[in-house]
């Protein structure tokens, strides 16, 4: 069978350049890229430039070797046509008879209108020219030929060379269609003698091309793309109407609108999402995607494609890249890219163990994928495919490092990417660095364009120089790579509570797994107990099975808010007093503790308008406050209202409690104490009174004082989270290290939820010279840390 | 209005800083640290409407506007809500540089000392 020779590329393989086998690698490469667009569309030209880094070093295999592989694969025409099907989706009337494909006629008309469509909103004449050219799209060859004439040199190679054998005429055509975007010339459509190219093999072809093109022409515009597609298309009697006909398959129109997104250079952040469905409907709809991967495997060789792309790549240079992709992380990646480098030359056996270079490993084996910035283990399907892959072929590696790209959404992703080819290149036999060197030698003016680019983009020349200088002094040494590491580590530590923060920073309540108290007969009576007791983590579980039975119960968020403010999660006590206010507007204590809260996240307007609506809600103050509720609170506005109520009526602790938030609100310490010690004064067993004067000392560097009012106030209620904390922020602030981990320890034993605390517990364990701790922090093993710190 | 867009909540932040090096403990930042670095401070994005802070640690002082003395050791970019969240050691500035959440300019090895137990942390009520 033809087709097969033609795949394989037994017939041309003897030729030297990389590109021996054109037309298998170039269907390969149009293939390879369509699978991809299913998974990943977003940072797609990125991930192309990275392409050409790999290439270099892994797609070098004598095209012998290959060949005999390859020629295993080929599966029969029966595969061949069904995966077209598979490809094309329900809507394309196939028919798998064999030979029938040749009965498929062009459909100009169709065709011609939508390109014609595509031209017209595009004013540039040589598109004008390339137009009158598909008008006679079936001009024989001679034609072709005698315009050849008239093209510049440079230009000649994108005439195709029309002779020979099929594959050689198809794989010269396929030549100069890609060849025609280094001039920018409009390719240009020949007749062609007949191919005898299977459906299945249209499908592919075309599918590809219209994706590959994209990356080709990466800067030109979508109409000088459709013009190329179409003029390739029309050329080799693929007909382009998928999208005319009926029902659109989906993936071009979403395809078009993340290149156009992309093209405009605007981060967009969950455009990834818009693919992760579009890939499961796929999924639903073709029920078996491993088996499209498979048989695409079975019809094409692996490297090809690849190989080829590196080629063209080369000659093509970044710039096209680095156009699509989103500019402004592109400058951080540039300046990631320089730490990368400068990490690979670490030869630190232990660095080289280190877990972020599993991780890395792991990435490139595409068993770990990034999703919005979080770590997943690869779904079911693309972890098959991968597998299924890695045994199919002695190259999987360089393969599933092309998934990890293609896994590649998020723009921290594609840095991560970058860290794993500087990392592999390093260990491989050519580095990164002579690869990037000779790139550069190759291509002066290229990436002359590609520097200048970025210099717009403000990453900063100095810096790029200084490190360069610093990095040839060895300033950054080996214990900065062990940094690194670490700094991995705490990113995986970070991921793990990334989305419960998230969702709690929004003011979204998040609730606990496993709640034993869900189906308590009265859960709001055992939170109260328990939250008497001071087991503060015990009643926040009792308290959110009441909230959970009762959405509306103002009382059981409030008190869940206060037992989080208590244990030292300011997030969750807003987003549960959130909930306490909608259920009853007007409670004075939850606006309290929200005014406190907000002031605690350094929130001064949320904090000002909960202390004002305090104001406004009290039965006794509530005059002084204006009517009319303003749309931007002034603090000295505030304050001076409060300042009234409090000679309203000394004797109210509360209205010196709000004062005293306010004074913080507006760091005037002194009076903040003042207002808090003449509210003691009416209230001194108000713990969290005691603690918050306590605090209003520690903020003014008077941590000793701080220290005996935290120290009344756990007299008080030894349970208090927040008060144990905030002795352990005291002494650290006065560099007394190992005392200030003893008090966070203690305090993470009781609230091992208590984030703030693992934070500065790293920070003092580092302080302290206590690193051989810091494994035991950051896998939150509390046990260990107790042992080594009792208090 | 202006007034108020205006505060930022790493004002907060650098305020204690300044009444942390005048104790015993920040003495000795300026003792380990001994670097003048200046901090810009954006309210949503890095490069606009920033606000600069200088912290001077070879004189324990902290500064609105540029540096005067020449220039300092190293400058950082943030945006207010990742310059708390790094103070306060809810992200490493490493990863915050990966992240592109950190802009570096200047001195490596001076960028490296910039650590979050730089800044006292703020006890809460």
């Amino acid at each position: 069978m033809a087709m097969r020779d033609l795949v394989t590329g037994a017939p041309s393989c003897g030729e030297p350049s990389s590109s021996s086998n054109p037309l298998g690698a170039l269907a390969n490469a149009l293939i390879g890229s369509s699978s991809k667009t299913q998974v990943n569309l977003r940072g797609g030209p990125m991930v192309w430039a990275w392409d050409f880094h790999v290439g270099g070093l892994k797609f070098e295999t004598p095209c012998q070797r290959k060949q005999g592989e390859r020629l295993k694969e080929i599966p029969t025409s029966v595969t061949t046509s069904s995966n077209g099907n598979f490809l094309a989706g329900v809507e394309e009337p196939f028919v798998s008879l064999p030979g029938s494909e040749f009965e498929h006629p062009l459909q100009p008309n169709i065709q011609g209108s939508q390109f014609l469509q595509g031209f017209r909103s595009a004013d540039q004449n040589r598109l004008a020219d390339a137009w009158d050219e598909i008008q006679r799209p079936q001009l024989p060859f001679a034609h072709g030929s005698q315009n050849m004439t008239n093209i510049p040199l440079e230009h000649a190679r994108l005439q195709p060379d029309l002779n020979g054998p099929p594959q050689q005429v198809l794989s010269s055509f396929l030549h100069s269609f890609v060849n025609s975007g280094h001039g920018g010339v409009p390719f240009r459509p020949a007749s062609l003698p007949l191919l005898g190219l299977s459906e299945g093999d249209k499908q592919c072809i075309r599918d590809r091309s219209t994706i590959m093109a994209r990356h080709f022409f990466a800067d030109k515009t979508e109409d000088f793309i459709n013009g190329q597609v179409n003029a390739l298309l029309s050329s080799l009697e693929i007909d382009n109407h998928v999208r005319a006909r009926g029902p659109v398959p989906g993936r071009y129109p979403e395809l078009e609108e993340y290149w156009n997104e992309s093209l405009a250079m605007k981060p967009v952040p969950h455009v990834a999402d818009g693919w992760i469905n579009e890939f499961a409907q796929n999924r639903v709809g073709h029920a078996d995607p491993n088996a499209w991967a498979q048989s695409f495997e079975q019809q094409h060789g692996s490297n090809g494609w690849a190989s080829e792309f590196e080629h063209e790549q080369s000659q093509l240079g970044m710039i096209g890249q680095m156009r699509g992709a989103n500019i402004p992380n592109l400058a951080a990646m540039e300046q990631t890219r320089m730490l990368a480098h400068t990490l690979a030359q670490n030869s630190d056996p232990k660095f080289q163990n280190s877990k972020f270079l599993q991780f890395v490993s792991k990435m490139s084996r595409g068993e770990i994928s990034i999703e919005e910035n979080q770590f997943k283990p690869a779904t079911i399907s693309s972890g098959d495919w991968a597998a299924e892959y890695e045994q199919q072929h002695n190259g999987g590696q360089s393969w599933a490092d092309q998934f990890a790209h293609e896994e590649a959404r998020s723009p921290f992703t594609l840095m991560f990417v970058r860290f794993i080819y500087c990392f592999q290149l390093s260990r491989g036999p050519q580095g990164w660095v002579n690869e990037f060197s000779a790139e550069r030698a190759q291509h002066g003016s290229v990436n002359d364009e590609w520097v200048s680019e970025f210099s717009k983009l403000n990453v900063n020349d100095d810096w790029a120089d200084e490190f360069g200088r610093q990095v040839a002094e060895g300033a950054f040494g080996e214990t900065s790579a062990d940094g690194w590491a670490e700094a991995y580590d705490e990113y995986m530590n970070e991921q793990a509570a990334l989305k419960q923060q998230s969702d709690a920073s929004r003011g979204v309540y998040v609730f606990s797994d496993l709640n034993p108290y869900v189906g308590h007969p009265n859960p709001l009576k055992e939170g109260q107990e328990l939250f008497r007791k001071g087991l503060l983590s015990e009643a926040v579980l009792a308290l959110e099975a009441e909230v959970l039975k009762n959405p509306e119960n103002a009382e059981g968020w409030r008190l869940l808010g206060i037992a989080h403010a208590e244990n030292d999660d300011d997030q969750q006590a807003i987003a549960a007093m959130m909930r306490a206010q909608e259920a009853d507007p007007a409670n004075l204590e939850v606006l309290l503790s929200l005014g406190v809260s907000h002031t605690n996240e350094l929130e001064q307007q949320a904090a000002l308008k909960y202390l004002y609506s305090w104001l406004r809600h009290h039965p006794k103050y509530g005059s002084i406050a204006p009517q009319e509720q303003p749309i931007s609170f002034y603090h000295a506005d505030v304050a001076g209202l409060f300042t009234d109520a409090a000679k309203m009526a000394p004797e109210d602790a509360d209205v010196h409690i709000v004062l005293g938030v306010l004074y913080n609100l507006s760091r005037e310490y002194d009076k903040a104490i003042e207002s808090f010690k003449t509210a003691l004064e009416l209230k001194p067993r108000d713990y969290s009174l005691w603690n918050k004067l306590g605090a209003t000392q520690a903020n003014s560097v008077q941590s000793s004082d701080a220290i005996l009012a935290y120290q009344q106030a756990l007299d008080i209620k030894p349970n208090y989270v927040r008060a144990w904390a905030n002795m352990g922020i005291s002494y650290a602030n006065q560099g007394m290290y190992e005392d200030s981990i003893r008090y966070y320890v203690r305090a993470l034993a009781m609230n091992p939820k208590a984030d703030n605390a693992w934070q500065y517990l790293r920070i003092s364990l580092s302080c302290a010279s206590r690193n051989d701790m810091l494994e035991a922090c950051d896998s939150r093993n509390i046990d260990v840390l107790q042992k080594e710190f009792p208090l | 209005m202006a007034e108020t867009s205006t505060q930022l909540k790493s004002d907060a932040i650098f305020d204690q800083l300044k009444l942390h090096l005048s104790t015993d403990a920040g003495k000795e930042l300026i003792k380990k640290i001994g670097l003048v670095y200046q901090i810009n401070i954006a309210p949503k994005k890095i490069g606009f409407n920033e606000k600069v802070y200088v912290v001077d640690l070879k004189k324990g002082e902290t500064k609105e506007g540029p540096y005067e003395g020449g220039k300092p050791d190293a400058t950082f970019s943030f945006t207010d809500g990742d310059f708390v969240k790094i103070a306060t050691g809810k992200m490493n500035p490493q990863i915050a540089f990966m992240r592109g959440a950190m802009k570096i300019k200047g001195s490596i090895s001076a960028a490296q000392k910039f650590t979050p137990d730089i800044f006292p942390k703020p006890s809460k009520m």
